[in-house]
């Protein structure tokens, strides 16, 4: 296949189109806006649908009329809009619809501003609206990842009948870069519970009110169910140069990049240390995590945010090694000052 | 008489230093409000072009105490804050003339998603001026359409051109039965001090929407702002009017073109001055395509000149 420059939110829509998604429906924000705007230029050639809504809440609820007929379907947008689809998610995760959800994150929280940050780790990993549901996170680190995760997450989608959310920092929306194109997807599963009308056969019913503790009880043990599949099938993590790390630097996204760069120079002094950089964020891959605490000493989390992957970090490491924090917002740590971080702890540690 | 431009007011609420677009429509309008609303106010602001453009905060490019809210409720924030001064007056502790609570939202969070709090507030008649400055796209995020958008008008998101017609916003407000309505536009800044003067005075909500035709999303010169807003009602495609009440009154020259003493300026001048229109206009159903818009004009002039005559 062919390279071509493109920018991140557009190989994220053109993987989108790759993967059969024929409907997508959106709302404006930076820094995600190209989404829609690619989609409303190349859906209606496909015989596609694309529908800039009125609201957040109106193009995820969108998605969940699409996504009931078994067609693949998705939304893109940023931490404010993304805040405001949060009811809808949580009706498709208990309606069992697969769809893909994309939030090209900026900094929070209020309006906060356009610049990018990972401070909705949060709310997309802990559900993020009401009740006990999860959403697979998928967290590319460069635009070739933003074409291939849309391809990914909507097959994950399709496998476990459950919203799929893709996760970027604004930059890699904003950033191009040289990238292989992908054959288009031609064979979808089956979907025999979709609502297409029943003429011949008992009507399909999408619903989430359960009047019945018991049934409500059931079907929590079914989603739990689900989790647990997911969990124990779908961890991904990226680990780097871990094997002898006495430092492990965990990062994710575009963020991992620039770790990478420093943890290289870092080596070239001498100081062994590794990475690890999660690209599902949930279901949160801590066995690499944790055969990394067989020989680190320390872990240290880089984060665009005040401190959320952190959390799930020491609930992998359990008390085994203590684990530091360096973190900005609004501004992209440089490789420089991460370098000068591992420096810092390596110095300090005798590694 | 309408005030003319040269008895407004000295003061300014706009202060130098905000991040505008050269000829931003929407900041002349604000200075204009600005001289009739005075110092005693109270503004929110919606993300849009106003607020990414009021200056780095925490500075501030306005003279006004000033509260940025979520993009759907300007209507139900403005309710808080005119209900919180309601409490305050009766309890004594707010004295002397109380300050106007105004909403400076852009169409996208008055047509789209701000409808349903704005809605609500102005049928339980909460007391506030809310402002649309309405570019007709969402201009903010790289201009996208809204509910205000023309058919036939391009934007990123409608790259063949819109094909439904705009809503008429003031028109549903006016079926609110709010006790004050007006339209009103850069060109006519007289016509839009007195309307704001007015506003002020009264009790309960009152809708104010002003056309601002964005020089970046139109796709015109930025010093032709005034011009593009003068053509915009000479054409009919905007009018300009205010209901007491209910009750319906064209402005200068509006009036004019719904009684029919002078006619309506064809629509092909207005729509050739701006770029949002050219690919329209270079198809090979350009005359269609014109003859629609010109249609979805006609069809409000007429529909408006009926509307005004039922009053109770």
């Amino acid at each position: 296949m062919p390279k071509v420059l493109m920018k991140g939110n557009e190989a994220l829509a053109e993987g989108a189109i790759i993967a059969g998604c024929r409907g997508f429906f959106g709302y404006p924000i930076t820094p995600s806006s190209e989404i829609a705007e690619y989609m409303a230029r190349k859906l209606p050639k496909l015989n596609g649908v694309f529908v800039q809504a009125e609201s957040e809440l109106a193009a995820i609820n969108m998605v969940y009329g699409g996504a009931s007929t078994g067609q693949r379907v998705m939304t893109a947008s940023s931490g404010p809009g993304i805040s405001l689809k949060q009811e809808g998610i949580s009706f498709i995760a208990e309606a069992e619809l697969p769809c893909l959800i994309v939030n090209i994150s900026r900094g929070g929280p209020g309006l906060g501003g356009i610049q990018p940050a990972q401070s909705d780790y949060f709310q997309a990993t802990r559900g993020g609206g009401h009740g006990d549901y999860r959403t697979m996170v998928l967290a590319p680190s460069s635009v070739q990842e933003m074409m291939d995760f849309a391809v990914t997450g909507f097959e994950l989608a399709d496998k476990y009948r459950s919203p799929v959310m893709i996760m970027a920092e604004g930059t890699l929306g904003q950033m191009m870069e040289p990238i292989i194109m992908r054959e288009p997807v031609t064979k979808l599963p089956e979907k025999p519970w979709a609502v297409t009308g029943c003429r011949g056969r008992k009507p399909n019913i999408i619903n989430t009110l359960h009047l019945s503790a018991e049934y409500l009880e059931e079907r929590n043990h079914h989603l739990q169910n689900k989790y647990t599949s997911m969990a124990l099938n779908e961890k991904r993590a990226e680990s780097f140069q871990t094997e002898d790390a006495e430092l492990v630097v965990v990062a994710f996204g575009l963020m991992a990049r620039i770790v990478k760069k420093a943890v290289m120079e870092a080596r070239q002094q001498g100081v062994k240390v590794g990475m690890i950089r999660p690209i599902t964020l949930w279901p949160f891959p801590d066995e690499a995590i944790r055969q990394a605490v067989n020989s680190a000493k320390r872990f240290l989390a880089v984060e665009i945010s005040m401190g959320q992957m952190i959390e799930d970090i020491r609930l992998a490491v359990a008390g085994r090694a203590p684990v530091e924090f360096y973190g900005r917002i609004g501004i992209t740590p440089n490789p420089e000052e991460i370098y000068q971080e591992i420096m810092r702890i390596a110095q300090r540690e005798g590694y | 008489m309408t005030t003319s431009i040269k008895q407004l007011p000295d003061i300014e609420q706009v202060l130098s230093g905000n991040g505008a677009c050269g000829g931003c429509p929407a900041t002349m309008a604000l200075r204009i409000v600005g001289k009739a609303l005075g110092s005693n106010a109270i503004m929110l602001l919606t993300p849009s072009c106003s607020v990414a453009s009021m200056g780095m905060t925490p500075k501030l490019g306005y003279n006004w105490p000033a509260i940025n809210i979520c993009f759907a409720t300007a209507g139900s924030s403005g309710s808080g804050i005119a209900h919180a001064l309601e409490i305050m007056q009766e309890k004594g502790r707010l004295q002397g003339e109380p300050p106007t609570v105004f909403c400076w939202v852009g169409d996208g969070g008055t047509y789209d998603i701000g409808f349903q709090a704005l809605s609500a507030a102005a049928e339980r008649n909460d007391n506030m001026i809310f402002f649309c400055y309405n570019n007709e796209a969402y201009s903010n995020t790289g201009v996208q359409r809204s509910g205000a958008t023309p058919r036939g008008s391009f934007t990123t998101t409608t790259p063949a051109g819109k094909r439904q017609p705009k809503k008429n916003m003031a028109l549903l407000m006016l079926e609110h039965n709010i006790p004050y309505v007006a339209t009103a536009t850069v060109a006519y800044p007289g016509d839009l001090y007195d309307k704001v003067v007015k506003a002020k005075s009264i009790p309960g909500l009152k809708y104010i929407e002003i056309l601002a035709p964005c020089y970046l999303g139109w796709q015109f010169d930025m010093p032709e702002t005034v011009q593009m807003s003068r053509m915009a009602v000479r054409s009919g495609a905007w009018l300009l009017w205010e209901a007491d009440n209910g009750k319906i009154s064209f402005n200068n020259p509006s009036s004019l073109i719904i009684s029919g003493k002078k006619d309506a300026a064809p629509v092909d001048e207005y729509l050739m001055k701006q770029g949002r229109f050219k690919r329209l206009l270079k198809g090979p159903d350009a005359d269609q395509r014109i003859a629609e818009i010109q249609g979805d004009i006609d069809r409000e002039i007429a529909f408006m000149r009926e509307r005004a005559k039922i009053t109770f």
